[in-house]
Parts: structure tokens; C-alpha cells; sequence
């Protein structure tokens, strides 16, 4: 299964040409601290595997290159408030760009939190369990995310939102074939993923980055203001990453970012 | 109120302006309204992550346990916590020289203002094993010295530390730039001051800062936990109270809209049924002319087809009135207007105008009165039509041959009012109500069979008069009934209704329609 083949026919890359129109989330630079934050969210129902995705990318990134995962609340194995992980490094242009992880806590109850920890979202990782028993709340939460983005002024439709489905080895999952259909149905890139093995989390990563830069470049042309290109970006952080036994592997250098993310089954 | 909640309301209070900062500090300007920013997109300085107090007993801790100074700053410059030790009477030696003042105050700015780095007069610590990345010492014109440490979180710097003056324990004599500061230096004077100062090696004093660094970054990690927690308790409370004022408002908007619509059809009601009655009466009253031979003597069947005529309009006119009735009760336009009665005449009256109708379905009625008169206070003509609503409803319902009676009691107490009163029940032979429906079949236009074939007509508005007023006298209705046996309405009102002058009727329920059905 292809999941999209190269970045000029990517929905993200369309999104970001389209949303040149009109930019109203001004872009989180701060030119007197020469700084750049760039926030993204890994938003879905309760436990489909937010907190794993953050605690694998904190568990391979260099520890000089991330700060504290900062879980803040739980009980339960479960995340009531949210979990909290810097991504950051220098450019050579000597601005420094911080990327903040956020979940959000899954639970039904805490509407009001999702939305708040969802402003000012760069892009958004929607973490989908396959299980076939999840398929109601993920479609719950999908319209929850909609609207959350709706209610904190941000356009469904220039947010990138990559969708991860995760727990890909449980029994009783979608098939391929039917996430398939589900990628029909929509633009958003889809990732399959097993998170507790580290299986497909950095190429989420990767992905919601992609669009994350890609939305900030058509709101604000980042590249021009911190001379910063996307491969650039993406590499400064990857290149911080252990990229051991994922796609990514031995296909991003400064030179040839990876342009094809595939599947998980695909290259088993 | 403790420092720390003060401090998380003001902050909490204050959002419009940290988005004015950050948009110029940005320096991407936008028409759009300005986002809400919350606690997780500002910057947070180390006084929000630190309790101070805390704080402050951990480095008067370390101070007394080390016996070295230690100053700690944060990324603006103010001061958080300065604690001295032994050095204060050497420094104001010095410090009376003016060029000990001058090179004095220039050490202390390099100390606490200067970079990070090791440059301008600073160096790498002098130590054993290990590295401490980050950390400077930088020597003081007098042979003392001072170590440097940032305070970083998240890759920022939020401040730092500064332990010293220490006397380095490699310092053998007082250097030519403390000596020459002036004229009348004392040089064994200085010395005795400077031996009130702890010496110690640099790797020692390193080791020690480093130390006590790790133990600061678990303070402003505990700190920064606390600071987000309850910033974002109180955002999500304020997100969830504007969600629910907006509801509020919403709801509020719905409700007076459906108010007027209700008013709004309430008042066509009322008029047409008012225009449909005006041309009815004079189609009756042709009729009735044609019936009576005004106009040439008619046929059998003539005269037949005419009385059919006088029957239908006089059924059209009797559910124009309902709807009059019901139209103005709910409008609020029908007013009691209380006197004295004898309840029994009211009864007796109301009987006979259902009587044609029983007679012509051979259905027996019965009246049972108390011996004694039932005076009480009320609505002559309201009080009649709820009878004879009662009484047209069981006649409607009842088969041929069956029986309606009416009953009505003495002035009693009664418990279902707490008061005294009278009760009216009226019981037939008929069909019967449903259990489910005997609670709804008071509501406006509530039909037990509401399907296009029903047997029975009408427009569902009898009733809903009934209850509204009876409630109008204070008083209750209900319906018991068994299938296929009949039923008994029974209305219960007061012998003086709580005001007696004349009341406001309140309309009664609607009929809702079930939102799930199956």
C-alpha cells in the first residue's frame, strides 16, 4: 500500500499553495529572540496511543536536542491533562526553532482541555486505533477535532492533519484494504503504525512535521524569514533522531529527505 | 491566597496583553482577531516555575552546609536569591578604594551580566574529571573567584547561578591588582579579612555547583510542571464556562423565538376561527330560514338535506369555538371572573345541552347531586363548559345503549387541594383510554388514535379546556379507566378558588411528539 508517492503530489503540499490566500494564524516567531515555535498536537480518542508516540520519539531523539517529556497528570496509565515534548536546534542563520509536542487527554470529559491545548496547532496528528471496535469514537473524535479547530479560529482545511492507525498488530483490525478506503474518502496522508515497537511513530513524525513546515511556509514563508528550506528543517531534526530499523533509515541526509513514506506491511 | 495562585490569576486575567506582546514581538502583524494564547505558547520566565520560598530555604541550605555564596538571577537580571558568606567585610575593605570600587563593580557586572562563555576575562573551571558544559569561572582582581552556571530548561537559558568568591586554594599571595588599588592598602589586614573566606580547590566548588544545578533543574522541572497544571486548569475552566455561556445564550435566543411563535399562532388562531365563525352563522341562519319554509315550503328530502346542513355547521361551529378557546387560553387572553354558584344548576344546565346527543346514541344519562346545595365560588360559564366537555366527551365515546353518569359531592375537605371543595366525576360505559395515554390526553390536540382512519373526531382541544380551567379555579382533573369498561374523569375544585377576584389561566402542555419511537 502507497501512501502517497512524492511531496509535489502530497495533499499537504496542495494545502499549503491553497492557504497562501488567506493566513490568519500569525506564525509563533519571535524575530527580537530570533526564535521560531512550531506546535504540533497528536489529538484522537483515549488510549490510541498519543502518550506512546511522544514517549518513543523522546526515547530516540538525542537528549541534548529534546527537553523533559513532561506528562502532566495521569492516573491510570491514562493521560488526563496532556504530555509535553521540546523538539529543538539552531539554524545555521542562528535562529533557534523549538517543536512542542502536545497530546491531548483522550477522555470524553476534558473537551474543554483538548481545545485548549489545540490552539495555535501547526499541524495535528490524529492517532486512529484500528481495532474495528474503535471505528465510532474515531469518527467521533474526527468531527471533535473539527470542531475544536473550528471553535479556536483555525480552518479545518489548512491544518495539516496526518492520520496515524496505530495497533496494527492487535487482532480484530481494519485490513489494509479498508484503511485503504479510508484514504480514499479524504487528502490526509494515512500511517499505519505499531507505536509500543516504535513502528511507523517517526514517520508520523515526519509526516505532520512535513505538513507542519509546509503550513507555516504558505501562512509566512518561514523559508525566507529564518532561511530555512524544508529539507532543512527536516533533517536538523531527524539527523538528531535514531532512525534504527524505521523507513527513514539511511534515506535522509541533508542532499535527499525521503519523499515516499510507505506502509508498514508493504516492507515486511 | 498564596504567591503562586495570585500570581496564576493575574496572569489568567491578563491574556489580551500577552497576545499584544507577542504579536509586535512577532512582528507578524494580521487584521484577524487575535488568537486566545494560552499558557502553553508563552514563554515562562524562572519566577513562574520556582516557588520562591522553597527556593530560597534550599539555597540558605546549601550556603550554610558549603559555606560559599551563591547568587541566583534569572534571564532578565532580577535577583532571586543572594546569600553571603565571610566575604562582606573583605569586599568593604576593597571596596573604600576607589579604584577597588571601579574594578569591583566591573567583576560583579562580568559575574552576573557577561556571557556565558568562556570570554571577557571568564574561563573553562579548572577541574579534576568530567565536564561541566556551561559552567565558567571567572577570577575576581582581588585573587578571589567566582563560578558561573547557566540555568537552562528546554534548551532556553532562564537565568543563573553564581557561587563565590572563593579563595581559590592555589592563590599563595594577594595579587599586584588588589595591592596597588591605593595608597594605605593594608596588605595583612586584607589578608586576615580574606581568611574569614572558605577556601577551597575550584574542581571542589565545581563539583559542589554542579550539583546543586541538578537539583535546581529538578526544582524547575517539578515547578514547570506545577506552573502548565494549573495555568491550563484554570484556561480549561474558563473554555468550559464560555462554552456553556454561549449555550446559555443560544438556548435563550431559541426559547424567546419559539415564544413568539407560539404567541404569533395563538393570535392566528384566534382570528381565524373569529372570521370562519362570522359567515357560519349565516349559512346556519339561511338554513334555518330555508328549514322553516321562509323561502317556499320543501320536500322530505329537502328538508333532510337541509337539517344535514344544520347539523354539520353546528359540529364546525362548536370546534371554531374550541379553537376560539383554546387560542385565547393559550394567548392569555381569558380572564375568570368568580361569583357565587350553585353548582348542581350548573350540572343540570350542562346536561341538557349533551342531552339531544345521548338521546340520539339511546345512551342513559344519570345525575346524582348531594341533598343539600353545593355553593361554592366560581366561573359560571367556564365552570358549565368544563362539564358539558366532560359529559360530551364520555357521550362521544360511549356506544349505543350505554351510560354516562354524572356526580357531583358536598363541600369537603379534600387532600388532593388541601382545602376544602367539591368534586365532579363523570363516568361512562365507553372504549376506554389506555394506560400510557391517560397522562397526555389533556394536552392540546392529543388524539389516543391520532391515525387518518379514526373513528371518533374532533380536534383534541375539549379536554386541554378542561384542565385549563379547572386549574384556573385551583382545582385538579384526572382520568382513571380500564379498557373496554369506560372511564371516570373526576375534577376536584376548591369552594373559593385561591384568588377569588379572577385569574390568568397558564395554557396547557402541548402535545410532544416522542423524539425515539422505537
Amino acid at each position: 500500500m502507497l501512501l502517497y508517492k512524492d511531496s509535489r503530489s502530497s495533499p499537504l503540499l496542495r494545502r499549503s499553495v491553497v492557504s497562501l490566500a488567506g493566513s490568519q494564524v500569525p506564525l509563533q516567531l519571535n524575530q527580537a529572540q530570533r526564535e521560531l515555535t512550531v506546535k504540533v498536537v497528536y489529538y484522537g480518542p483515549g488510549l490510541s496511543g498519543k502518550t506512546t508516540n511522544l514517549q518513543m520519539i523522546h526515547d530516540r531523539l538525542r537528549p541534548e536536542s529534546r527537553g523533559r517529556l513532561l506528562t502532566v497528570e495521569t492516573r491510570d496509565d491514562r493521560t488526563l491533562f496532556f504530555d509535553l515534548l521540546p523538539v529543538f536546534f539552531n539554524t545555521a542563520g542562528g535562529y533557534r526553532v523549538k517543536v512542542k509536542l502536545f497530546t491531548v487527554p483522550g477522555q470524553v470529559i476534558h473537551n474543554a482541555t483538548r481545545r485548549v491545548v489545540l490552539q495555535g496547532a501547526d499541524a495535528v496528528a490524529f492517532v486512529a486505533s484500528s481495532e474495528r471496535s474503535a471505528t465510532a469514537d474515531n469518527n467521533a473524535y474526527w468531527k471533535n477535532l473539527h470542531d475544536d479547530m473550528r471553535e479556536n479560529g483555525l480552518d479545518p482545511n489548512e491544518v495539516p492533519v496526518v492520520i496515524q492507525f496505530n495497533k496494527r498488530d492487535l487482532p480484530d483490525t481494519k485490513t489494509d484494504a479498508e484503511i485503504e478506503e479510508t484514504r480514499q474518502r479524504g487528502t490526509e496522508p494515512i500511517i499505519g503504525a505499531v507505536a509500543v515497537r516504535c513502528d511507523g511513530v517517526l514517520e508520523t513524525f515526519f509526516a505532520v512535521l512535513q505538513g507542519a513546515y509546509r503550513n507555516m511556509e504558505g501562512r509566512s514563508q518561514v523559508s525566507k524569514q529564518l532561511d530555512l528550506d524544508e529539507q532543512t528543517f527536516l533533517s536538523q531534526i531527524f539527523s538528531r533522531i535514531d532512525l534504527g530499523g524505521t523507513h527513514l533509515d539511511g534515506k535522509l541526509t541533508l542532499d535527499s529527505p525521503p519523499t515516499t513514506i510507505r506502509s508498514l506491511k508493504e516492507t515486511q | 491566597m498564596s504567591n503562586s495562585t495570585a500570581r496564576a490569576m493575574s496572569d489568567a486575567a491578563a491574556p489580551a496583553r500577552a497576545v499584544s506582546q507577542a504579536a509586535s514581538a512577532a512582528g507578524v502583524m494580521s487584521d484577524a482577531p487575535p488568537a486566545r494564547e494560552s499558557v502553553l505558547q508563552r514563554r515562562t520566565s524562572l519566577a513562574d516555575l520556582l516557588d520562591l520560598p522553597t527556593f530560597t530555604e534550599l539555597v540558605k541550605g546549601f550556603v550554610d552546609l558549603y559555606k560559599v555564596g551563591v547568587k541566583v538571577f534569572d534571564e532578565s537580571g532580577t535577583k532571586l536569591a543572594d546569600f553571603r558568606v565571610g566575604n562582606g567585610d573583605f569586599c568593604s575593605y576593597v571596596f573604600a578604594f576607589a579604584d577597588g570600587r571601579s574594578r569591583c563593580t566591573a567583576t560583579v557586572a562580568r559575574v552576573k551580566e557577561g556571557p556565558l562563555a568562556a570570554m571577557q576575562g571568564a574561563r573553562a573551571p579548572q577541574v579534576e574529571e568530567g565536564a561541566f558544559p556551561g559552567m565558567i569561572a571567572v577570577p575576581c582582581f582581588t585573587g578571589l573567584r567566582y563560578l558561573v552556571m547557566p540555568i537552562q530548561w528546554e534548551g532556553d537559558l532562564l537565568g543563573r547561578i553564581i557561587f563565590g568568591p572563593f579563595t581559590p586554594d592555589d592563590l599563595r599571595e594577594l595579587p599586584a591588582s588588589l595591592t596597588n588599588i591605593g595608597n594605605g592598602f593594608d596588605v595583612a589586614n586584607a589578608e586576615a579579612l580574606m581568611s574569614k573566606i572558605r577556601r577551597a580547590p575550584e574542581s571542589t566548588v565545581a563539583k559542589v555547583m554542579a550539583h546543586f544545578g541538578q537539583l535546581v533543574e529538578t526544582l524547575v522541572a517539578a515547578g514547570h510542571k506545577t506552573h502548565l497544571t494549573s495555568q491550563l486548569h484554570i484556561e480549561a475552566t474558563l473554555e468550559t464556562n464560555r462554552e456553556l455561556e454561549e449555550q446559555n445564550r443560544r438556548l435563550e435566543a431559541m426559547n424567546s423565538r419559539l415564544k413568539e411563535l407560539d404567541r404569533l399562532k395563538s393570535s392566528f388562531l384566534a382570528t381565524v376561527s373569529h372570521e370562519l365563525r362570522t359567515p357560519l352563522t349565516s349559512i346556519m341562519g339561511y338554513s334555518e330560514m330555508l328549514s322553516q319554509g321562509l323561502a317556499g315550503p320543501l320536500n322530505d328530502e329537502q328538508s333532510e338535506y337541509v337539517q344535514t346542513i344544520l347539523d354539520k355547521s353546528e359540529t364546525l361551529l362548536k370546534l371554531i369555538g374550541s379553537i376560539l378557546d383554546i387560542s385565547q387560553i393559550e394567548a392569555g387572553k381569558v380572564r375568570l371572573t368568580f361569583e357565587p354558584v350553585d353548582v348542581a344548576d350548573v350540572i343540570r344546565s350542562s346536561l341538557s345541552s349533551v342531552a339531544p346527543q345521548a338521546q340520539k346514541k339511546n345512551i342513559l344519562l344519570q345525575l346524582r347531586v348531594p341533598e343539600r346545595h353545593t355553593r361554592a365560588t366560581a366561573d359560571r360559564e367556564k365552570l358549565r363548559q368544563t362539564v358539558v366537555n366532560l359529559l360530551a366527551n364520555a357521550v362521544k365515546f360511549t356506544a349505543e345503549r350505554g351510560k354516562v353518569a354524572v356526580a357531583l359531592t358536598e363541600t369537603a375537605f379534600q387532600p388532593e387541594l388541601n382545602a376544602e371543595g367539591y368534586r365532579i366525576s363523570v363516568e361512562d360505559t365507553g372504549i376506554g383510554i389506555p394506560a400510557e395515554h391517560q397522562d397526555k390526553i389533556f394536552q392540546s390536540f392529543y388524539q389516543v388514535d391520532s391515525s387518518s382512519t379514526r373513528e371518533f373526531g374532533g380536534a383534541g382541544l375539549g379536554l386541554a379546556i378542561v384542565r385549563s380551567f379547572v386549574e384556573g379555579h385551583g382545582g385538579r382533573v384526572w382520568a382513571e379507566s380500564e379498557v373496554g369498561e369506560g372511564s371516570r374523569f373526576t375534577a376536584v375544585l376548591p369552594t373559593v378558588p385561591p384568588a377569588p377576584r379572577s385569574v390568568e389561566i397558564s395554557p396547557p402542555a402541548r402535545s410532544q411528539p416522542d423524539k425515539q419511537r422505537f
